[in-house]
């Protein structure tokens, strides 16, 4: 009796043990982790990707928010937020080919419509990219961002940051974009693509939506061979 | 309670399955790539492209396969010392999973199956390691060892 009250009282310090310990190295690597790494709350102070985004975009017409040949009948839409790290992801890694392969030739637009769902940052800069299509560098401006993106609503979004990507984005009139940024017209528009986007089922971005003559098709996801599948579905 | 052995047997499977999942993370990240997802979405590219793919320059998947090969080995060392190694391990393992998916869900927004697995896989040691550390802790060195075959 005495022998399996002395195992119970070692059982209770060696698990108690363990688990103190557990959580002190929990705790360790938790706040590595927050600490190591690129700081993604402040801007890069010399913007990335402006080659690569020139050389994937140049040569290809780009109206406002609207990038290909408008001719086509069929259009990729996206319902995106600048501060989501998703819409990065798909920019970087999704947009390029689909570019290449369907906008570049003419066989669709892209289309890129804001839906600020992310935070208060999303908003201003939302409008500082519509401003830039004012001046035909909607998707410069856009992809520049996504290059460059910081932590959701971590404060970078600041006029300094907004006015390098402009510039980088080779807006040509930045005091013109300036004064657009700050028009009202924008807010009837955003206004829209956030309705559209819900009366459309999408719950979060990207949101892909692609229309054509055969009709249109809100995806569920947003890889290329899915967008590529729908533009086949309502060609 | 499952014997001691069966337990020991459970983790040390459950540690090589980690090892699998967590080499394969290791190996498609290793590349400049990423794992591909077995369902689609691109969420296992969005989060080995995040930051916390890496833990003080260190690849995540890399301090996985660590984790689950600390669980194997203290499943096939008999006595206290296995049991609150494999307790230890798994405990930090859970927890750290759990950060792990709080990033995934709510700060990169994405999530990597193979990184679920990996926590589902987790968790698994974990209550087989607690099993072992609470049933048999202080009960002295294991008289039936594994390679013994006898229960307990």
């Amino acid at each position: 009796m005495e022998g399996s009250e002395e195992a119970r009282k070692r059982r209770v310090q060696y698990l108690s043990l363990a688990t103190f310990a557990a959580v002190a190295v929990i705790v360790a690597l938790i706040v590595i982790s927050q600490s190591g790494g690129d700081d993604d709350s402040e801007p890069p102070s010399t913007l990335r990707g402006a080659a690569e985004v020139s050389a994937l975009l140049d040569g290809i017409p780009q109206d406002a928010q609207v990038l290909g040949d408008q001719s086509t009948a069929i259009s990729v839409v996206e319902f995106g937020d600048l501060q989501c790290p998703v819409c990065a992801a798909f920019a970087a890694q999704v947009l390029p080919q689909l570019i290449t392969d369907q906008v570049r030739p003419g066989n669709v637009t892209y289309e890129y419509r804001p839906w600020d769902i992310i935070g208060p940052d999303s908003e201003p800069a939302s409008k500082a990219a519509l401003a830039a299509g004012e001046q035909d560098r909607f998707f410069n401006f856009i992809q520049l961002f996504y290059a460059n993106q910081g932590e959701e609503n971590s404060g970078y979004v600041t006029d300094d940051f907004l006015q390098r990507v402009s510039t980088e984005a080779g807006v040509p009139d930045i005091e013109r974009w300036n004064a657009d940024r700050a028009a009202t017209k924008w807010d009837p528009v955003l206004a829209k693509d956030n309705s559209d986007a819900e009366s459309l089922g999408f719950t979060g971005t990207p949101s892909i939506l692609v229309t054509g003559p055969g009709g249109q098709r809100a995806l569920e996801g947003f890889g290329l061979p899915e967008i590529e599948s729908a533009i086949q579905q309502i060609r | 309670m499952p014997s001691e052995r069966n337990l020991r047997i459970a983790a040390a499977v459950l540690g090589l399955a980690g090892i699998a999942v967590a080499t394969y993370i290791a190996i498609a990240e290793g590349g400049g790539g990423s794992p591909k997802c077995l369902v689609g979405g691109g969420g296992c590219e969005t989060v080995a492209e995040s930051k916390y793919a890496e833990l003080a320059g260190i690849n995540v998947a890399v301090i996985g396969i660590a984790g689950y090969a600390i669980l194997l080995a203290s499943a096939l060392v008999p006595g206290d010392v296995g049991r609150f190694a494999g307790f230890v391990t798994a405990l930090i393992g859970v927890g750290f999973s759990l950060y792990l998916t709080y990033l995934e869900l709510f700060v990169i927004d994405a999530i990597c199956q193979w990184c679920v697995m990996s926590a589902v896989l987790m968790a698994l040691s974990l209550a087989v390691a607690a099993g072992r550390a609470f049933a048999y802790t202080g009960t002295g060195l294991e008289t039936t060892p594994l390679q013994s075959g006898h229960g307990r």
